[in-house]
């Protein structure tokens, strides 16, 4: 099969979480196969659980012979930051350079050994870069291989949950905020680009972070402006959150809502 | 028309530098017109090599191997065409003259032309060798002949007035 119809597998990987999608190409794309399963034996910050539970998904034929895209939850697998556009002129290895000089700034040490790439931005603007251990590549490039499984895309959480419902957004003065297990990843944007990111673990009282967040928004937010905050959140959280005042939580206008957050994601990402 | 947010192209696989809607346009309009301009030049080429194949058909002259009588045709052609270019009128003309000059010592009794050689043999008759030898110089300064030369000479026993009978050759100049 030509590699321009070849099937796709979007894969989404959190340390407690996984969920795989195969879509059929071709003239009716269509969703063949979809499958959520928790890792039990996972952990915050240890790939090695969740990894071994994919690679035995992957034994399963459903998942054999087709292009993957992977989606890793934020969690501690991605950091973001902000990265002013020089005021010199820097070819691309120079920008990876102050990009790295940015994260390790906000993160510190940790991320010094990590890989880094930048998201493809007008020259004069500020631009994200992501950063993201390094060993997480090759580690999923070893287990998908044996699955014939190809890896063409690999982008961390809030990437792919911002571009989904980028549609839904004011481009001016609102904050973007994806909640999951455990962790909230939060962007704000200015003349329609990212200018702030906010990440923080979610207390078991996770509404007690969007209020302080909201608090946050106030504080540096121009005399008289109005933001708004839009959330993308599992069901569940927006069930016990509905009283929250200020908050637009993001859902899909069709279907039952009994999908889990993790495959409407997946689904999403073709949209 | 509301403004939406940009889209965030970061991929840790995936090239995210995408060719922008007009140069992607404008690629496919290059590559159409390549196209288009390689079937028109295709196009010229089938044309061209019809008109050549079509014009070989016409005006190519047949080479057919050469028979006896087109031989022999062609010999007598050369022959008339060789006869056809002896200056007559100004080799007549020529002896003519030099007969004139030469206060009539001499007769002339023949005149001969051979076209292949580009050569006039002449015979005539004159009183003594003196006068032969005095034509011979006539000949030489003539402009039309070139290497008159004597080729023999003998006197006529048979006629009462006992002639002496000469004969010439000279080459004629075009």
């Amino acid at each position: 099969m030509s590699p321009l119809w070849r099937d796709e597998i979007a894969i989404y990987l959190a340390p407690r979480k996984l969920a795989l999608v195969r879509r059929a190409r071709g003239l009716k794309p269509r969703i063949v196969a979809a499958t959520v399963l928790a890792v039990p034996a996972g952990t915050v910050g240890d790939i090695g659980p969740v990894f071994a539970r994919l690679a035995d998904v992957l034994t399963e034929p459903t998942w054999h012979g087709a292009a993957a895209r992977v989606v890793v939850a934020d969690h501690s697998w991605a950091r973001y930051g902000i990265v002013p556009w020089p005021a010199t002129r820097l070819d691309a290895a120079g920008r990876l350079t102050h990009a790295r000089y940015v994260l390790g700034d906000t993160y510190g040490e940790a991320v010094a050994d990590w890989a880094v790439t930048l998201a493809d931005t007008p020259p004069g603007h500020s631009y994200v870069a992501c950063a993201m251990p390094a060993t997480l590549r090759s580690a999923l490039e070893d287990t998908l291989a044996p699955a014939r499984l190809a890896l063409v895309s690999l982008q961390p959480q809030l990437i792919v949950a911002f571009n989904a419902w980028r549609h839904r957004l004011p481009a001016d003065d609102t904050w973007f905020v994806s909640l999951d297990d455990g962790l909230l990843s939060a962007v704000h944007l200015s003349a329609g680009a990212w200018d702030r990111v906010h990440m923080a673990r979610l207390s078991p009282d996770w509404s007690v972070e969007l209020e302080r967040l909201q608090a946050f928004g106030r504080l540096t937010r121009a005399a008289g402006a109005l933001g708004r905050m839009f959330v993308d959140a599992p069901a569940w959280m927006r069930r016990g959150a509905a009283a929250s005042a200020g908050l637009e939580w993001l859902e899909e206008d069709a279907g039952d809502g009994a999908q889990t957050h993790e495959l409407a994601l997946l689904e999403r990402m073709y949209v | 028309m509301r403004k939406l947010p940009r889209p965030v192209r970061l991929d840790f696989v995936a090239p995210v530098h995408q060719a922008p809607l007009a140069g992607a346009a404008l690629c496919v309009v290059g590559l159409a017109a390549a196209l288009a301009l390689g079937l028109a030049f295709d196009r010229e080429l089938a044309e061209r090599s019809r008109l050549d194949a079509a014009l070989g058909a016409t005006a190519r002259p047949r080479h057919s191997a050469p028979t006896p009588e087109s031989l022999k045709s062609a010999a007598e052609a050369a022959t008339v065409e060789r006869e056809l270019g002896i200056p007559w009128t100004r080799l007549l003309a020529e002896l003519e003259a030099a007969s004139h000059d030469s206060a009539a010592s001499v007769s002339l009794l023949h005149v001969e032309p051979d076209p292949g050689k580009q050569l006039v043999r002449i015979t005539a008759e004159v009183r003594a060798v003196p006068d032969a030898l005095a034509y011979l110089k006539r000949l030489q300064k003539s402009a039309v002949l070139r290497y008159p030369m004597l080729e023999s000479h003998e006197r006529r026993k048979d006629d009462p007035e006992h002639p002496l009978l000469i004969k010439l050759s000279a080459e004629w100049r075009r």
